[in-house]
Protein backbone atom coordinates (compact mmCIF):
# COMPACT_ATOMS: atom_id res chain seq x y z
CA UNK A 1 0.00 0.00 0.00
CA UNK A 2 3.14 2.47 1.10
CA UNK A 3 4.92 1.45 -1.61
CA UNK A 4 1.75 2.22 -4.29
CA UNK A 5 1.30 5.77 -2.83
CA UNK A 6 5.42 6.20 -2.97
CA UNK A 7 5.02 5.51 -6.61
CA UNK A 8 2.23 7.46 -7.51
CA UNK A 9 3.70 10.11 -5.82
CA UNK A 10 7.09 9.93 -7.61
CA UNK A 11 5.14 9.92 -11.03
CA UNK A 12 4.16 13.34 -10.38
CA UNK A 13 7.04 14.76 -9.24
CA UNK A 14 9.49 16.98 -11.37
CA UNK A 15 12.12 13.61 -11.70
CA UNK A 16 9.24 12.09 -13.23
CA UNK A 17 8.15 14.72 -15.91
CA UNK A 18 11.75 15.43 -16.43
CA UNK A 19 12.44 11.73 -17.61
CA UNK A 20 9.04 11.27 -19.20
CA UNK A 21 10.09 14.61 -21.25
CA UNK A 22 13.38 13.49 -22.00
CA UNK A 23 12.61 9.81 -23.63
CA UNK A 24 11.98 10.38 -26.60
CA UNK A 25 14.71 12.98 -27.37
CA UNK A 26 17.50 10.62 -25.02
CA UNK A 27 16.29 7.75 -27.07
CA UNK A 28 17.02 8.95 -30.98
CA UNK A 29 20.25 10.16 -29.25
CA UNK A 30 21.43 6.62 -27.60
CA UNK A 31 20.66 5.01 -31.05
CA UNK A 32 21.85 6.93 -33.52
CA UNK A 33 25.12 9.09 -31.79
CA UNK A 34 25.66 7.28 -28.82
CA UNK A 35 25.62 4.05 -29.99
CA UNK A 36 27.58 4.44 -33.18
CA UNK A 37 30.50 5.83 -30.87
CA UNK A 38 30.99 2.62 -28.26
CA UNK A 39 30.25 -0.03 -31.21
CA UNK A 40 32.46 1.36 -33.92
CA UNK A 41 35.63 0.74 -31.41
CA UNK A 42 35.28 -3.33 -31.75
CA UNK A 43 34.05 -3.04 -34.74
CA UNK A 44 37.29 -1.41 -35.68
CA UNK A 45 38.89 -4.88 -34.63
CA UNK A 46 36.74 -6.85 -36.89
CA UNK A 47 36.65 -8.35 -40.88
CA UNK A 48 32.62 -7.31 -40.62
CA UNK A 49 31.80 -7.10 -43.95
CA UNK A 50 27.98 -7.93 -45.52
CA UNK A 51 29.55 -11.26 -46.95
CA UNK A 52 30.48 -13.86 -44.44
CA UNK A 53 31.12 -14.40 -40.85
CA UNK A 54 32.19 -11.48 -38.36
CA UNK A 55 36.06 -12.68 -37.14
CA UNK A 56 38.06 -10.62 -34.62
CA UNK A 57 41.13 -9.83 -36.22
CA UNK A 58 42.80 -7.77 -33.81
CA UNK A 59 45.08 -4.82 -34.85
CA UNK A 60 45.07 -5.67 -38.46
CA UNK A 61 42.71 -3.52 -39.68
CA UNK A 62 45.41 -0.48 -38.08
CA UNK A 63 48.48 -2.10 -39.72
CA UNK A 64 46.73 -2.50 -43.09
CA UNK A 65 46.21 1.33 -42.42
CA UNK A 66 49.59 2.61 -41.96
CA UNK A 67 50.62 0.54 -44.87
CA UNK A 68 47.95 1.57 -47.40
CA UNK A 69 49.49 4.34 -49.80
CA UNK A 70 45.23 4.94 -50.89
CA UNK A 71 45.06 5.98 -46.78
CA UNK A 72 48.37 7.73 -46.28
CA UNK A 73 47.49 9.60 -49.75
CA UNK A 74 44.14 10.98 -48.51
CA UNK A 75 45.64 11.78 -44.77
CA UNK A 76 48.01 13.74 -46.75
CA UNK A 77 45.18 15.60 -48.64
CA UNK A 78 43.17 16.11 -45.46
CA UNK A 79 46.04 17.74 -43.62
CA UNK A 80 46.88 19.81 -46.59
CA UNK A 81 43.37 21.11 -46.78
CA UNK A 82 43.37 22.62 -43.64
CA UNK A 83 45.55 25.42 -45.33
CA UNK A 84 41.69 27.02 -46.15
CA UNK A 85 41.56 28.14 -42.48
CA UNK A 86 44.51 30.94 -42.43
CA UNK A 87 42.51 32.22 -45.37
CA UNK A 88 39.30 31.49 -44.60
CA UNK A 89 39.65 33.51 -41.13
CA UNK A 90 41.67 36.64 -42.21
CA UNK A 91 39.44 36.86 -45.22
CA UNK A 92 36.24 36.82 -43.00
CA UNK A 93 37.63 38.85 -40.64
CA UNK A 94 38.39 41.18 -42.74
CA UNK A 95 35.03 40.85 -44.51
CA UNK A 96 33.23 42.04 -40.82
CA UNK A 97 35.85 45.00 -40.14
CA UNK A 98 34.83 46.31 -43.79
CA UNK A 99 31.42 45.84 -42.99
CA UNK A 100 31.87 46.98 -39.26
CA UNK A 101 31.40 50.77 -41.05
CA UNK A 102 28.79 52.93 -40.49
CA UNK A 103 27.97 53.27 -44.28
CA UNK A 104 24.46 52.70 -46.20
CA UNK A 105 24.03 49.45 -47.62
CA UNK A 106 25.82 47.78 -45.45
CA UNK A 107 23.10 44.79 -44.50
CA UNK A 108 22.87 43.86 -48.63
CA UNK A 109 26.55 42.77 -48.53
CA UNK A 110 25.99 41.22 -45.63
CA UNK A 111 23.52 39.22 -47.22
CA UNK A 112 24.87 38.75 -50.66
CA UNK A 113 28.32 37.55 -48.75
CA UNK A 114 25.99 35.31 -46.54
CA UNK A 115 24.13 33.16 -50.15
CA UNK A 116 26.80 30.95 -50.61
CA UNK A 117 26.51 29.68 -46.51
CA UNK A 118 22.62 28.79 -47.31
CA UNK A 119 23.10 27.39 -50.52
CA UNK A 120 23.79 23.38 -50.65
CA UNK A 121 26.92 22.14 -50.99
CA UNK A 122 25.96 20.02 -53.78
CA UNK A 123 24.64 23.42 -56.25
CA UNK A 124 27.42 25.00 -55.01
CA UNK A 125 30.02 22.74 -56.56
CA UNK A 126 27.79 21.94 -59.63
CA UNK A 127 27.99 25.67 -60.26
CA UNK A 128 31.91 25.79 -59.93
CA UNK A 129 32.73 22.74 -61.98
CA UNK A 130 31.51 24.14 -65.12
CA UNK A 131 33.14 27.70 -64.38
CA UNK A 132 36.15 25.69 -63.44
CA UNK A 133 35.46 23.86 -66.96
CA UNK A 134 38.59 24.11 -69.48
CA UNK A 135 36.04 26.27 -71.67
CA UNK A 136 34.46 27.96 -68.32
CA UNK A 137 34.80 31.47 -67.50
CA UNK A 138 37.48 31.10 -64.65
CA UNK A 139 39.80 30.27 -68.04
CA UNK A 140 38.10 33.37 -69.95
CA UNK A 141 38.96 35.46 -67.43
CA UNK A 142 42.29 34.67 -66.60
CA UNK A 143 43.22 34.35 -70.37
CA UNK A 144 41.62 37.60 -71.16
CA UNK A 145 43.84 39.22 -67.74
CA UNK A 146 47.08 37.53 -69.48
CA UNK A 147 47.37 35.63 -66.14
CA UNK A 148 47.89 32.41 -68.32
CA UNK A 149 48.53 31.96 -71.49
CA UNK A 150 46.46 28.61 -71.97
CA UNK A 151 43.77 26.66 -70.85
CA UNK A 152 44.42 25.35 -68.13
CA UNK A 153 41.92 21.83 -66.88
CA UNK A 154 41.43 22.95 -63.44
CA UNK A 155 39.65 19.66 -62.04
CA UNK A 156 41.41 17.04 -63.82
CA UNK A 157 45.01 18.42 -63.13
CA UNK A 158 46.18 16.60 -60.46
CA UNK A 159 48.60 19.71 -59.74
CA UNK A 160 45.29 22.10 -59.41
CA UNK A 161 42.53 20.21 -58.81
CA UNK A 162 42.87 19.79 -54.72
CA UNK A 163 43.51 23.86 -54.93
CA UNK A 164 40.41 24.63 -56.42
CA UNK A 165 38.11 22.66 -53.89
CA UNK A 166 40.06 24.70 -51.10
CA UNK A 167 38.89 27.17 -52.85
CA UNK A 168 35.41 26.90 -53.46
CA UNK A 169 35.41 25.53 -49.60
CA UNK A 170 36.84 29.10 -48.89
CA UNK A 171 34.21 30.46 -51.11
CA UNK A 172 31.91 29.12 -49.49
CA UNK A 173 32.87 29.23 -45.56
CA UNK A 174 33.82 32.82 -45.43
CA UNK A 175 30.25 34.39 -45.09
CA UNK A 176 29.75 31.97 -41.68
CA UNK A 177 32.57 33.06 -40.09
CA UNK A 178 32.35 36.66 -40.78
CA UNK A 179 29.30 36.72 -39.30
CA UNK A 180 30.13 35.87 -36.10
CA UNK A 181 33.43 38.32 -36.23
CA UNK A 182 30.47 40.74 -36.78
CA UNK A 183 28.93 39.88 -33.82
CA UNK A 184 31.92 40.05 -31.85
CA UNK A 185 32.92 43.63 -33.35
CA UNK A 186 29.74 44.95 -32.43
CA UNK A 187 30.49 44.43 -29.13
CA UNK A 188 33.53 46.09 -29.49
CA UNK A 189 32.95 50.27 -28.19
CA UNK A 190 34.06 52.81 -30.92
CA UNK A 191 35.42 55.18 -28.83
CA UNK A 192 38.50 52.43 -28.61
CA UNK A 193 39.02 52.88 -32.18
CA UNK A 194 38.27 56.39 -32.22
CA UNK A 195 41.21 56.77 -29.69
CA UNK A 196 43.55 54.45 -31.51
CA UNK A 197 42.67 57.18 -34.71
CA UNK A 198 43.48 60.06 -32.52
CA UNK A 199 46.82 58.57 -31.29
CA UNK A 200 47.65 58.50 -34.98
CA UNK A 201 47.09 54.28 -35.63
CA UNK A 202 47.16 53.38 -39.23
CA UNK A 203 44.23 50.79 -40.44
CA UNK A 204 46.21 48.03 -40.11
CA UNK A 205 48.06 48.76 -36.83
CA UNK A 206 43.68 49.00 -35.40
CA UNK A 207 43.06 45.70 -36.85
CA UNK A 208 45.80 43.23 -35.58
CA UNK A 209 46.98 45.23 -32.24
CA UNK A 210 42.92 45.96 -31.02
CA UNK A 211 40.70 44.39 -32.84
CA UNK A 212 42.26 40.61 -33.18
CA UNK A 213 43.46 40.45 -29.84
CA UNK A 214 39.46 41.83 -28.54
CA UNK A 215 37.74 39.10 -31.11
CA UNK A 216 40.11 36.42 -29.54
CA UNK A 217 37.26 34.30 -28.23
CA UNK A 218 35.75 34.38 -31.58
CA UNK A 219 39.36 33.50 -33.45
CA UNK A 220 39.72 30.48 -31.17
CA UNK A 221 35.64 29.49 -31.80
CA UNK A 222 35.86 29.76 -35.31
CA UNK A 223 39.21 28.39 -35.86
CA UNK A 224 38.09 24.92 -34.16
CA UNK A 225 35.43 24.88 -35.90
CA UNK A 226 37.28 25.57 -39.17
CA UNK A 227 40.43 23.16 -38.42
CA UNK A 228 37.26 20.51 -37.90
CA UNK A 229 35.75 20.81 -41.09
CA UNK A 230 38.99 21.25 -43.14
CA UNK A 231 39.76 17.79 -41.72
CA UNK A 232 36.46 16.06 -42.10
CA UNK A 233 36.04 17.60 -45.81
CA UNK A 234 33.94 15.31 -47.56
CA UNK A 235 31.34 16.94 -49.87
CA UNK A 236 33.26 18.57 -52.30
CA UNK A 237 35.59 16.35 -53.49
CA UNK A 238 32.68 13.54 -53.52
CA UNK A 239 30.62 15.91 -55.59
CA UNK A 240 33.25 17.18 -57.79
CA UNK A 241 36.22 14.75 -58.57
CA UNK A 242 35.26 11.11 -56.78
CA UNK A 243 39.11 11.75 -55.23
CA UNK A 244 40.66 12.09 -59.05
CA UNK A 245 42.50 12.17 -60.92
CA UNK A 246 44.27 9.77 -59.58
CA UNK A 247 44.45 10.13 -56.08
CA UNK A 248 45.16 13.74 -56.08
CA UNK A 249 41.41 14.54 -54.08
CA UNK A 250 41.09 11.55 -52.32
CA UNK A 251 40.34 12.76 -48.79
CA UNK A 252 40.47 10.72 -45.43
CA UNK A 253 36.37 10.92 -44.94
CA UNK A 254 36.09 9.99 -48.59
CA UNK A 255 38.49 6.84 -48.52
CA UNK A 256 36.26 6.35 -45.37
CA UNK A 257 32.79 6.75 -47.52
CA UNK A 258 34.08 4.38 -50.06
CA UNK A 259 35.56 2.02 -48.11
CA UNK A 260 32.02 1.74 -46.19
CA UNK A 261 29.38 1.70 -48.57
CA UNK A 262 31.52 1.19 -51.84
CA UNK A 263 33.41 -2.41 -50.66
CA UNK A 264 30.95 -2.42 -47.54
CA UNK A 265 34.24 -3.25 -45.76
CA UNK A 266 33.06 -2.01 -42.34
CA UNK A 267 35.74 -3.50 -39.91
CA UNK A 268 38.23 -1.77 -42.12
CA UNK A 269 36.03 1.73 -42.42
CA UNK A 270 35.33 2.12 -38.41
CA UNK A 271 39.21 1.26 -38.09
CA UNK A 272 39.83 4.36 -40.47
CA UNK A 273 37.30 6.41 -38.55
CA UNK A 274 38.86 5.82 -36.20
CA UNK A 275 42.25 7.17 -36.96
CA UNK A 276 40.57 10.45 -38.41
CA UNK A 277 39.11 11.08 -34.77
CA UNK A 278 42.47 10.82 -33.44
CA UNK A 279 44.01 13.30 -35.60
CA UNK A 280 40.82 15.50 -35.49
CA UNK A 281 41.39 15.72 -32.30
CA UNK A 282 44.78 16.13 -31.98
CA UNK A 283 44.31 19.53 -34.17
CA UNK A 284 41.81 20.83 -32.02
CA UNK A 285 44.36 20.34 -28.50
CA UNK A 286 46.70 21.80 -30.68
CA UNK A 287 44.89 24.89 -32.15
CA UNK A 288 43.23 25.19 -28.22
CA UNK A 289 47.04 25.06 -26.88
CA UNK A 290 48.64 27.31 -29.61
CA UNK A 291 45.60 29.94 -28.28
CA UNK A 292 46.52 29.65 -24.81
CA UNK A 293 50.02 30.34 -25.02
CA UNK A 294 49.61 33.27 -27.00
CA UNK B 1 37.49 65.22 -49.74
CA UNK B 2 39.63 62.53 -48.30
CA UNK B 3 37.37 61.08 -46.56
CA UNK B 4 34.82 60.84 -49.87
CA UNK B 5 37.61 59.22 -51.46
CA UNK B 6 37.92 56.53 -48.74
CA UNK B 7 34.02 55.93 -48.75
CA UNK B 8 34.35 55.23 -52.75
CA UNK B 9 37.38 52.97 -52.28
CA UNK B 10 35.56 51.17 -49.73
CA UNK B 11 32.23 50.50 -51.57
CA UNK B 12 34.93 49.62 -54.39
CA UNK B 13 36.05 46.86 -52.38
CA UNK B 14 32.80 45.78 -51.19
CA UNK B 15 30.91 45.44 -54.72
CA UNK B 16 34.16 43.61 -56.44
CA UNK B 17 33.84 41.40 -53.13
CA UNK B 18 29.76 41.02 -54.15
CA UNK B 19 30.79 40.03 -57.58
CA UNK B 20 32.89 37.18 -56.36
CA UNK B 21 30.28 36.13 -54.04
CA UNK B 22 27.29 36.32 -56.00
CA UNK B 23 28.38 36.26 -59.55
CA UNK B 24 28.45 32.43 -59.88
CA UNK B 25 24.56 32.63 -58.73
CA UNK B 26 24.11 35.36 -61.50
CA UNK B 27 25.84 33.39 -64.66
CA UNK B 28 23.76 30.23 -63.67
CA UNK B 29 20.33 31.59 -63.15
CA UNK B 30 21.60 33.27 -66.28
CA UNK B 31 22.38 30.25 -68.19
CA UNK B 32 19.87 28.29 -67.21
CA UNK B 33 17.02 30.99 -68.73
CA UNK B 34 19.42 30.65 -72.35
CA UNK B 35 18.66 27.48 -73.68
CA UNK B 36 20.01 26.57 -76.89
CA UNK B 37 22.96 29.01 -76.29
CA UNK B 38 26.75 28.06 -75.95
CA UNK B 39 26.89 28.99 -72.38
CA UNK B 40 30.88 29.34 -72.77
CA UNK B 41 30.36 31.94 -74.75
CA UNK B 42 29.27 34.29 -72.04
CA UNK B 43 28.70 37.16 -72.10
CA UNK B 44 27.75 36.81 -75.71
CA UNK B 45 24.94 34.45 -75.67
CA UNK B 46 22.97 36.57 -73.27
CA UNK B 47 20.59 38.74 -75.65
CA UNK B 48 17.11 39.29 -74.92
CA UNK B 49 15.68 37.39 -77.99
CA UNK B 50 17.71 33.77 -76.64
CA UNK B 51 15.62 34.45 -73.04
CA UNK B 52 13.51 31.41 -72.54
CA UNK B 53 12.03 29.18 -69.47
CA UNK B 54 12.40 26.10 -71.19
CA UNK B 55 14.72 24.44 -68.98
CA UNK B 56 12.69 24.58 -66.41
CA UNK B 57 9.49 23.04 -68.45
CA UNK B 58 11.85 21.01 -69.51
CA UNK B 59 13.22 19.48 -65.90
CA UNK B 60 9.26 19.21 -65.20
CA UNK B 61 8.46 17.37 -68.32
CA UNK B 62 10.97 15.21 -68.52
CA UNK B 63 13.12 14.62 -65.02
CA UNK B 64 9.41 14.31 -62.82
CA UNK B 65 11.32 16.97 -61.26
CA UNK B 66 8.18 18.06 -58.66
CA UNK B 67 8.39 14.61 -57.16
CA UNK B 68 12.00 15.13 -55.83
CA UNK B 69 10.41 18.53 -54.79
CA UNK B 70 7.74 16.62 -53.27
CA UNK B 71 10.00 14.05 -51.50
CA UNK B 72 12.38 16.90 -50.16
CA UNK B 73 9.47 18.61 -48.31
CA UNK B 74 8.49 15.84 -47.24
CA UNK B 75 11.65 15.00 -45.71
CA UNK B 76 12.37 18.44 -44.06
CA UNK B 77 8.99 19.19 -43.04
CA UNK B 78 9.48 16.22 -40.92
CA UNK B 79 12.47 17.00 -39.80
CA UNK B 80 11.74 20.22 -38.87
CA UNK B 81 8.88 18.92 -36.89
CA UNK B 82 10.41 16.35 -35.24
CA UNK B 83 13.53 18.51 -34.28
CA UNK B 84 11.28 20.77 -33.17
CA UNK B 85 8.75 18.79 -30.59
CA UNK B 86 12.00 16.12 -29.35
CA UNK B 87 14.70 19.35 -28.91
CA UNK B 88 12.30 21.70 -26.95
CA UNK B 89 11.00 18.63 -24.79
CA UNK B 90 14.67 17.38 -24.12
CA UNK B 91 16.25 20.67 -23.36
CA UNK B 92 13.42 21.77 -21.01
CA UNK B 93 13.68 19.91 -18.08
CA UNK B 94 17.62 19.93 -18.70
CA UNK B 95 17.36 23.86 -18.00
CA UNK B 96 14.47 24.25 -15.92
CA UNK B 97 12.99 21.09 -13.74
CA UNK B 98 15.24 19.35 -10.81
CA UNK B 99 15.76 15.67 -11.06
CA UNK B 100 19.10 13.61 -10.13
CA UNK B 101 21.82 12.95 -12.55
CA UNK B 102 20.65 16.45 -14.46
CA UNK B 103 24.75 17.65 -15.08
CA UNK B 104 25.76 14.06 -15.69
CA UNK B 105 23.04 13.73 -18.79
CA UNK B 106 23.60 16.78 -19.81
CA UNK B 107 27.72 16.88 -20.11
CA UNK B 108 27.38 13.23 -22.11
CA UNK B 109 25.44 15.04 -24.67
CA UNK B 110 27.16 18.24 -25.00
CA UNK B 111 30.54 15.64 -25.30
CA UNK B 112 28.82 13.54 -27.91
CA UNK B 113 29.19 16.85 -30.02
CA UNK B 114 33.06 17.26 -30.30
CA UNK B 115 33.42 13.49 -31.65
CA UNK B 116 33.22 13.63 -35.33
CA UNK B 117 30.33 12.07 -37.36
CA UNK B 118 32.20 10.35 -39.96
CA UNK B 119 32.42 7.16 -37.51
CA UNK B 120 28.69 7.31 -36.69
CA UNK B 121 27.70 6.97 -40.82
CA UNK B 122 28.44 3.25 -41.16
CA UNK B 123 27.29 2.26 -37.76
CA UNK B 124 23.66 4.02 -38.09
CA UNK B 125 23.65 2.65 -41.51
CA UNK B 126 23.81 -0.84 -39.95
CA UNK B 127 21.03 -0.02 -37.51
CA UNK B 128 18.70 1.25 -40.08
CA UNK B 129 19.04 -1.37 -41.90
CA UNK B 130 18.21 -4.11 -38.89
CA UNK B 131 14.92 -2.08 -37.76
CA UNK B 132 14.06 -2.63 -41.29
CA UNK B 133 13.94 0.94 -42.66
CA UNK B 134 16.48 0.56 -45.39
CA UNK B 135 15.04 2.89 -48.43
CA UNK B 136 12.51 4.27 -46.66
CA UNK B 137 12.01 7.98 -45.46
CA UNK B 138 11.72 7.57 -41.90
CA UNK B 139 14.83 5.93 -42.39
CA UNK B 140 16.06 8.98 -43.81
CA UNK B 141 14.23 11.00 -40.97
CA UNK B 142 14.93 9.04 -37.75
CA UNK B 143 19.24 9.75 -36.91
CA UNK B 144 18.55 13.08 -37.28
CA UNK B 145 15.18 13.75 -35.84
CA UNK B 146 16.90 15.56 -32.94
CA UNK B 147 20.38 17.05 -32.89
CA UNK B 148 22.47 18.25 -30.12
CA UNK B 149 22.86 21.48 -31.28
CA UNK B 150 19.16 21.89 -31.75
CA UNK B 151 18.82 20.58 -27.74
CA UNK B 152 21.60 23.23 -27.03
CA UNK B 153 19.93 26.05 -28.42
CA UNK B 154 16.80 25.10 -27.13
CA UNK B 155 18.17 24.88 -23.37
CA UNK B 156 19.80 28.57 -23.73
CA UNK B 157 16.43 29.47 -24.72
CA UNK B 158 14.75 27.51 -21.72
CA UNK B 159 17.73 29.02 -19.33
CA UNK B 160 16.41 32.57 -19.90
CA UNK B 161 13.11 32.13 -18.89
CA UNK B 162 12.69 33.47 -15.15
CA UNK B 163 11.83 30.84 -12.68
CA UNK B 164 9.47 33.09 -11.25
CA UNK B 165 7.19 31.71 -14.01
CA UNK B 166 6.88 28.44 -12.81
CA UNK B 167 6.05 29.38 -9.56
CA UNK B 168 3.55 31.70 -10.74
CA UNK B 169 1.88 28.78 -12.93
CA UNK B 170 2.45 26.14 -9.97
CA UNK B 171 0.46 28.87 -7.28
CA UNK B 172 -2.46 28.70 -9.89
CA UNK B 173 -2.30 24.76 -9.67
CA UNK B 174 -1.18 23.97 -13.01
CA UNK B 175 0.30 20.60 -14.13
CA UNK B 176 3.78 20.78 -14.95
CA UNK B 177 2.73 19.94 -18.28
CA UNK B 178 0.21 23.11 -18.42
CA UNK B 179 3.57 25.43 -17.75
CA UNK B 180 5.86 23.69 -20.09
CA UNK B 181 3.42 24.67 -23.04
CA UNK B 182 1.10 27.85 -22.08
CA UNK B 183 3.72 29.57 -20.03
CA UNK B 184 7.34 28.88 -20.88
CA UNK B 185 7.07 27.73 -24.85
CA UNK B 186 5.79 31.50 -25.68
CA UNK B 187 8.82 32.89 -23.85
CA UNK B 188 11.42 30.46 -26.32
CA UNK B 189 10.05 31.27 -29.22
CA UNK B 190 12.68 33.34 -30.94
CA UNK B 191 14.70 29.97 -30.05
CA UNK B 192 12.50 27.74 -31.61
CA UNK B 193 12.33 29.28 -34.60
CA UNK B 194 16.46 29.54 -34.78
CA UNK B 195 15.88 25.96 -34.26
CA UNK B 196 13.29 25.96 -37.35
CA UNK B 197 15.58 27.82 -39.36
CA UNK B 198 18.81 26.31 -39.36
CA UNK B 199 17.85 22.60 -38.87
CA UNK B 200 15.35 23.14 -42.20
CA UNK B 201 18.52 24.47 -44.15
CA UNK B 202 20.61 21.51 -42.63
CA UNK B 203 17.98 18.54 -43.70
CA UNK B 204 17.14 20.82 -47.32
CA UNK B 205 20.51 20.80 -48.63
CA UNK B 206 21.68 16.74 -46.89
CA UNK B 207 22.35 14.86 -49.94
CA UNK B 208 24.72 11.96 -48.83
CA UNK B 209 22.85 10.17 -45.59
CA UNK B 210 19.68 9.93 -48.18
CA UNK B 211 21.54 8.40 -50.80
CA UNK B 212 22.99 5.80 -48.64
CA UNK B 213 19.77 5.14 -46.59
CA UNK B 214 17.23 5.25 -50.31
CA UNK B 215 18.07 2.77 -52.99
CA UNK B 216 15.11 3.99 -55.44
CA UNK B 217 16.41 7.10 -56.69
CA UNK B 218 13.12 7.73 -57.24
CA UNK B 219 12.57 8.77 -53.72
CA UNK B 220 15.65 11.14 -53.59
CA UNK B 221 15.41 14.67 -52.53
CA UNK B 222 16.75 17.55 -54.63
CA UNK B 223 20.27 17.56 -53.21
CA UNK B 224 20.55 13.53 -54.17
CA UNK B 225 18.57 13.70 -57.03
CA UNK B 226 20.79 16.91 -58.62
CA UNK B 227 24.26 14.97 -57.58
CA UNK B 228 22.57 12.12 -59.84
CA UNK B 229 21.59 13.90 -63.02
CA UNK B 230 24.76 15.99 -63.29
CA UNK B 231 25.99 12.78 -64.06
CA UNK B 232 23.12 11.62 -66.05
CA UNK B 233 22.46 14.73 -68.04
CA UNK B 234 25.94 16.44 -68.19
CA UNK B 235 25.33 16.60 -71.92
CA UNK B 236 22.19 18.86 -71.27
CA UNK B 237 23.12 21.53 -69.12
CA UNK B 238 20.50 23.99 -69.14
CA UNK B 239 18.41 20.88 -67.36
CA UNK B 240 20.92 20.85 -64.36
CA UNK B 241 21.33 24.20 -64.15
CA UNK B 242 17.09 25.18 -64.33
CA UNK B 243 17.19 22.01 -61.54
CA UNK B 244 20.43 23.72 -59.66
CA UNK B 245 18.13 27.28 -59.32
CA UNK B 246 15.43 25.94 -58.34
CA UNK B 247 16.78 23.70 -55.33
CA UNK B 248 18.49 26.73 -54.34
CA UNK B 249 15.44 29.34 -54.54
CA UNK B 250 13.91 28.28 -51.64
CA UNK B 251 17.03 28.50 -49.11
CA UNK B 252 17.75 31.79 -50.69
CA UNK B 253 14.33 33.59 -50.11
CA UNK B 254 13.67 31.86 -46.51
CA UNK B 255 17.24 33.44 -45.53
CA UNK B 256 16.39 36.89 -46.92
CA UNK B 257 13.25 37.06 -45.18
CA UNK B 258 14.21 35.54 -41.88
CA UNK B 259 18.24 36.77 -42.21
CA UNK B 260 18.43 39.16 -39.10
CA UNK B 261 17.32 36.08 -36.87
CA UNK B 262 19.52 33.85 -38.67
CA UNK B 263 22.49 36.08 -37.95
CA UNK B 264 21.21 36.11 -34.13
CA UNK B 265 20.80 32.00 -34.32
CA UNK B 266 24.91 31.93 -35.42
CA UNK B 267 26.54 34.48 -33.29
CA UNK B 268 24.25 33.40 -30.29
CA UNK B 269 25.28 29.51 -31.13
CA UNK B 270 28.76 30.59 -31.29
CA UNK B 271 29.07 32.48 -28.17
CA UNK B 272 32.50 32.26 -26.58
Amino acid sequence: MGKMKKRKKWLRSEAAWAWGMMLPGLLVLTVFVFWPLIYSLPLAFTDYSVVGEMKFVGTKNFERAFSDPDFIASLTNSIQYVLVVPVIQMASMAFAVALNQKIRGVKVFRTLYYFPVVTSTVAVSIVWSWLFSSGGLVNQLLLDAHIISEKVNWLSDDSTALWVLMFITTWKGVGYYMVIYLAGLQSIPGELIEAARIDRAGTLQIFFKILVPLLKPQVVMCSLLSVMSAIKVFDEPFVLTKGGPGNSTLTASLYIYQNGFQNFDFGYAAALSLILSVIILFFSLLVNAYNRRK
Amino acid sequence: MKRNVKKIVLYLILIGISILMVGPFVWLLLSSLLPNTNVYDFPNNVRLENFSISNFTGVFEFIDFGSFILNTVLISGSSVLLNALLASLTAYPLAKLNFKGKNLVFTIIISAMIVPATAAMVVNYLTITKLGLGDTYLGVILPTSVTIINIFNMRQGFLSVPDSIRESGKMDGASEWKIFTALVMPMVKPNLAVVILFQFMASWNDFLWPMIVLNDTGKYPLSAALTMLNGQFAYNFGWVAAGTVLSIIPTLVIFVLTQDMFVDGVSGANKG
